[in-house]
């Protein structure tokens, strides 16, 4: 009975979170609105509430979906990752995802390849093509037959990152006069963000969700270690790819329109384990909910905290989720997750 | 009889170098407690591995119930076989329950919905394996032996046809050793369950299972009751080592006695009695010293410069050194410190090393002792190696015809020599 008491405040309290953090982020900004404008303008936009409707409707809403989509994308992936890999200290960035996008967007920026085509910037499609060839690239390296050795997949993931990162800042030094803007981006930002962007992006989000939820279950055998799990009946090389391509594409999806924005992929899945043990049946929906709030309330400050200035979203999520993760590490006394 | 599993000609190898399983073939009958026992690397669980699908054969059939096992859909495997393997860490916190539910998982829809079937199969295995009371707990919080019956627990709900175990008790005092024994020895008889368990625990196989294989390079050495497949002669021909084999009265199985051995190493070991003095070179004494450094000898070296190439190497090997400062002369001194090394050793030893005035003083030296053991190693003759003039030739001929001194023109037989005498009391 206890344990279901304990699912119900879990399930209570994020939410009352998503609520919460829902009209707070649509209240803050560079300018403050009352809540009770917020409220009437999105439900009207006649007389003196055009203007409000404008900002909440076309800038903070759209702004905020995103944020939610991003941050929850980061979770589910570093969840699906930290799963698969049957290891706590993995992030959805691991295998070279962040590396390769951000390749391809200095390449695009630095060498004037962004333009718009339709009303989309081209910009988020060289991050996503980007990242999808550098996890393609990592996958062949990693695999030995038809099998993809966890252990290699890390490696191979890691040294990618590296030699990419250095063609990036080589590229970088190349193009010194767009370096702000590269710059920017690799510290990961949602300013800007339109509905646009959410359309773009959602079809392949969603596609990499359908594993994710498909395979939800498998994925607690899997963590009993990859031969228990093929005794269990498991087919355990199917899954793992089909798993490893939907994390990647859920990645990509959100990389595209807003930078590596580091630390939830890594510190959220922990605190949903926490929260609610390590079954992914549960895990991975409050993870995602617990990222979506981590990622829209971390947006937020970035908004309001120096207007007119927007801080990059990256800076917010690393300055509040390392201390916490640190918090964490020294609070751990098992050594199990 | 009925035939559970069938092994037909089986082969396999993980690279095309090294064969692992080299044909075997196997029958187990149903309710059989069959033991694969070997040495290491021996084959035994590379042939479970094969047994449980996790790798396939490079040739050979295996069959369960007649069918053949690689073509089996996995889950419908899983409800016929189920495994316990050999690592069973688990680094993420489940409880007990969810951990044997997932034993049901052959059993389950998509997102493993709990029926009252499943219900029921996990508290029987529960109550057989007596984890009822960590039901809730944490799997890392138990012990060895308790995590294993857990995981055996697991097995069990698959409700399996046969089980197979990977050294179930490698990592296990000798409590749950029997613990778990008894458990696979009560599911045997009263579950009827077919069992097949690798073990490197020749006793506890002999002791609880009806029947050992005996496998030794990938082949079955032998097989039969325990009796038969644990004789002196069996074990001391896959071993290499020799046991006594007694019976044990309370069970009439065999039981394997280590002998303590006469062990041809250790006198190497004691070889550290046995102190050569070295006077090289300019590297002439590296291969010595690697040599002696092999043999276990304890070793010092004459009056080195520092930086030689010798001197770094004795260095490193950690030998005791008596050194002087790089292009230095050998002081009256520097030949005290080495007296007391020469005084200490069994034996001194002259390399090919060339003579200067630099380090003439080193042969000098060995011309005031009158007793002691010198070997002079002369492929190159000392004319070659002289450039002092002269001075150097008149010392090395008196040394030649020192009583205690041999010269060795090759250098193998001088390390035969030494040998000899190392191992000499």
């Amino acid at each position: 009975m206890q344990i279901k008491y304990k699912y119900l405040i879990v399930i209570l309290g994020t939410l009352a979170a998503v609520i919460v953090s829902f009209i707070l982020a649509l209240v803050h900004g560079s300018t403050d609105i009352p809540v009770r404008t917020v409220i009437q303008a999105l439900f009207s936009a006649e007389g003196d509430l055009a203007r409000y409707a404008i900002i909440i409707r076309r800038i903070r809403l759209p702004r905020i979906a995103l944020s939610f989509l991003v941050g929850s994308g980061l979770a589910l992936a570093g969840v699906v990752f930290q799963g698969v890999i049957r290891n706590p200290m993995v992030d959805p960035y691991i295998v070279g995802i962040s590396a390769g996008a951000g390749t391809a967007v200095t390449f695009a920026i630095v060498y004037n390849l962004s333009f718009s085509l339709f009303y989309f910037s081209t910009i988020p499609l060289f991050a996503f093509v980007g990242a999808l060839l550098t996890v393609m690239l990592v996958y062949n390296l990693a695999r030995v037959g038809s099998k993809i050795p966890v252990m290699t997949f890390l490696l191979a993931g890691v040294a990618t990152a590296f030699m990419l990162d250095a063609v990036r800042s080589f590229v970088m030094v190349l193009g010194t006069q767009d370096l702000q803007r590269v710059v920017f981006w690799l510290m990961g930002s949602l300013s800007g963000s339109s509905w646009a962007d959410i359309t773009m992006i959602l079809p392949y989000y969603l596609l990499g969700l359908l594993p994710i939820i498909f395979f939800a279950n498998d994925l607690n055998l899997i963590l009993m270690g990859e031969e228990s799990a093929h005794h269990l009946g498991l087919n355990v090389e199917k899954v793992k790819k089909l798993l490893i391509a939907g994390a990647t594409l859920v990645t990509a999806a959100v990389v595209a329109v807003s930078g590596s924005i580091g630390f939830i992929g890594l510190v959220v899945p922990h605190i949903a384990r926490l929260l609610i043990g390590p079954d992914h049946r549960k895990l991975l929906p409050l993870a995602a909910v617990l990222g979506g709030v981590f990622l829209m309330l971390s947006d937020m400050l970035a908004r309001s905290l120096l207007p007119p200035l927007e801080i990059p979203v990256g800076i917010i999520t690393a300055l509040v989720g390392g201390p916490y993760f640190i918090y964490l590490l020294r609070r751990r006394k098992s050594e199990s997750w | 009889m009925i035939e559970m599993l069938e092994i037909d000609k089986l082969k396999f190898s993980y690279d095309d170098k090294n064969t692992i399983i080299d044909e075997i073939n196997l029958a187990i009958n149903q309710q059989e407690f069959t033991a694969i026992i070997g040495p290491n690397g021996s084959g035994k669980s590379t042939l479970l591995k094969n047994i449980s699908n996790l790798f396939t054969p490079d040739s050979g059939v295996i069959y369960l119930d007649s069918k053949n096992l690689n073509q089996i859909p996995p889950r419908k495997l899983a409800q016929k076989m189920s495994v316990v393997p050999q690592d069973t860490s688990i680094s993420f916190n489940f409880t007990v329950y969810d951990i044997v539910m997932m034993g049901r998982h052959p059993y389950q829809g998509r997102w493993g919905q709990v029926q009252d079937q499943d219900r029921e199969k996990v508290e029987e295995a529960l109550a057989l394996t007596d984890t009822r009371q960590f039901r809730d707990r944490d799997l890392n919080s138990l012990s060895g032996g308790e995590r294993q019956r857990v995981i055996i627990a697991r097995a069990l709900a698959q409700d399996p046809e046969i089980l197979l175990l990977d050294e179930p008790t490698s990592s296990l005092d000798i409590n749950y050793q029997r613990e778990i024994f008894d458990l696979l020895a009560y599911l045997n008889q009263e579950k009827n369950l077919t069992i097949l368990v690798v073990s490197h625990d020749l006793n506890l196989s002999s002791q609880y299972c009806s029947r050992l294989i005996l496998i030794n390079r990938g082949r079955i050495f032998a097989g039969g009751s325990p009796a038969e497949v644990l004789t002196e002669e069996n074990i001391g021909q896959v071993y290499q080592t020799e046991v006594k084999v007694r019976q044990n009265y309370l069970t009439g199985r065999p039981y394997v006695v280590l002998m303590p051995g006469r062990a041809e190493c250790v006198p190497t070991r004691l070889q550290q009695d046995f102190k050569i003095h070295l006077i090289s070179g300019g590297g002439t004494g590296q291969e010595l010293l690697q040599e002696f450094y092999e043999r276990n000898y304890h070793i010092s070296c004459g009056v080195l410069n520092q930086g030689d190439s010798d001197w770094e190497l004795a260095r490193r090997l950690g030998c005791e050194i008596v050194d002087i400062a790089p292009f230095s002369y050998i002081e009256e001194s520097d030949l005290k410190r080495n007296r007391e090394k020469i005084e200490e050793a069994d034996l001194v030893v002259v390399s090919e090393l060339p003579f200067g005035h630099g380090n003439l003083k080193n042969l000098e030296q060995l011309t005031g002792f009158s007793d002691k053991k010198i070997f002079l190693l002369q492929e190159r003759s000392i004319a070659e190696r002289d450039y002092t003039g002269g001075q150097a030739e008149k010392l090395w001929q008196q040394l030649i015809e020192r009583p205690e001194t041999r010269v060795f023109n090759d250098r193998q037989e001088m390390l035969e020599e030494i040998a000899g005498r190392a191992s000499s009391p």
